[in-house]
């Protein structure tokens, strides 16, 4: 009996893990069959058999525009993020050659590398369990556009189970100035119906606004300094005072202090 | 002598504050970079890119033309503005007094422009945008944008043109006149020069 099931388990995960050789072949299948009926049909009609279209389909690499269908392929391999000291040399041989175009490139790529670095040492500082969630390093980002703080983006998330924290701090910004404009006007925020679902909360003294949805969870927005935001996206969380406690586990001075704001 | 050597310096070569002032924010980027500051690496750098900016922007400058047909350069109103982050620098111009006037204003690295070149480039987006006073013309190989404005006086139209040259956009405007007449002057713009430097 367990030597059976080994061996169904086995064809299960052969059968999950070719799914594309299966389709592939469960098409050669439907053409054969497909062709055959044709053959008959055509056959009793007296016409004669349609070879062209029967041999561009019983390729499953081909589609029907006859253009070959990617089976996959090594994928682009991560690139090092900028090196600093290079990219700042680089700019002041630019700069004295007058070569200002590429000057500029080169302090844009220098500011990618510092900002990617940055977005390290934030990733490093944050805790490694939430709320007894621990921490997903593989979910761990860090992004930079080449147009300077206003695109920098750090991404933790903690999960186990269906229960999920994802914590995302920026300098955006556009956003931010969004955001500004509900803190800075309270009665843009209260709700009139008895259940409120959107309101104005403070983390460590940060003013922040949280808002409740059935189907997204909780999102707790946190403004530090002039541009900067933290958000805690929080699904399957119990109540509000769960998503409060999850993110003042949060040093956000210490954030703060290494986005460089007051 | 010594102020009046120093003054002349300044007066004559307009740059050299401004590439002193690049040097002086390189060497501050590099020295907080080596004692792991980063966040002073990245202010001092973004120093640095606004004064690249500035110099490409007075280098632009003296590419345009000094005059546009009869209307002379209004010197004083020569500009050009760095701001980091979504719009790199800003170049204006004008030309002529009074009541006939053209104008130049080109935003350098600026992502915004991506709008604009979906506008050029999408015929789905050209026509909803598209409200009878606009249309699509070329100039000196460039897709542009011509759009017919209300001039002086009645009869009279104003015309401005939007060129975008990779992530920069070229505004240029002017009073009084006829579509042929501004892609006329279009033409004696040097963009080929201008998109290699400020690209």
């Amino acid at each position: 009996m367990k030597r059976f099931l080994y061996i169904l388990g086995f064809a299960a995960a052969l059968t999950l893990t070719n799914t594309a050789y299966s389709q592939g072949f469960m098409k050669k299948i439907k053409d054969k069959v497909n062709k055959t009926i044709s053959g008959e049909a055509e056959k009793k009609a007296g016409l004669p058999a349609d070879t062209d279209n029967s041999n561009s389909n019983a390729n499953g690499s081909s589609n029907s525009s006859g253009k070959p269908t990617n089976k996959g392929g090594g994928g682009l391999s991560n690139t090092a993020p900028p090196d600093v000291k290079q990219q700042m040399t680089e700019a002041e041989t630019e700069h004295a050659a007058k070569n200002y175009s590429d000057a500029r490139y080169s302090l844009q790529q220098a500011l990618m590398g510092v900002e990617i670095q940055l977005g390290r040492q934030i990733l490093k500082s944050l805790p490694t369990t939430i709320v007894a969630l621990p921490v997903d390093t593989l979910q761990d980002r860090v992004m930079s556009t080449q147009w300077g703080w206003s695109n920098l983006s750090i991404q933790r998330v903690y999960k186990s189970g269906d229960k999920q924290l994802t914590t995302t701090i920026g300098n955006a910004g556009i956003y931010s100035g969004l955001a500004m404009m509900y803190f800075g006007n309270a009665s843009m925020m209260e709700a009139n119906g008895d259940k409120q679902n959107f309101k104005q909360v403070k983390v460590k003294g940060n003013k922040a606004i949280i808002q409740y949805e059935d189907s997204k969870g909780y999102t707790l927005i946190v403004s530090i300094g002039q541009a900067s935001m933290i958000v805690w996206e929080c699904i399957n969380f119990a109540n509000e005072q769960e998503v409060m406690s999850a993110a003042n586990s949060f040093d956000i001075d210490g954030i703060k202090k290494m986005l460089g704001e007051q | 002598m010594k102020y009046a050597i120093i003054l002349i310096t300044l007066f004559t070569n307009p740059f050299a504050a401004t590439a002193q002032d690049f040097a002086k924010a390189m060497a501050t980027a590099k020295s907080a970079y080596s004692a792991g500051k980063l966040e002073d690496t990245h202010f001092a750098l973004e120093q640095a890119m606004q004064e690249v900016d500035l110099i490409i922007g007075k280098e632009v400058l003296k590419l345009l033309p000094q005059k546009m047909d009869s209307l002379a350069t209004d010197a004083k109103d020569d500009n050009v503005s760095s701001n980091i982050g979504f719009v790199g620098a800003t170049i204006h111009r004008s030309y002529g007094k009074g009541q006939r006037k053209a104008d130049i204003s080109i935003i350098s690295n600026s992502p915004l422009i991506a709008m604009m070149n979906s506008y050029l480039n999408s015929p789905l987006l050209g026509g909803m945008m598209n409200d009878g006073k606009t249309k699509k013309v070329k100039v000196q190989g460039y897709k542009a944008r011509l759009e017919k404005q209300d001039g002086s006086a009645e009869g009279k139209n104003n015309y401005e043109l939007q060129i975008p040259l990779g992530s920069a956009l070229i505004t240029f405007k002017v009073d009084d006149c006829t579509d042929t007449q501004i892609l006329g002057l279009a033409e004696t713009i040097p963009l080929q020069q201008i998109a290699k430097l400020i690209q």
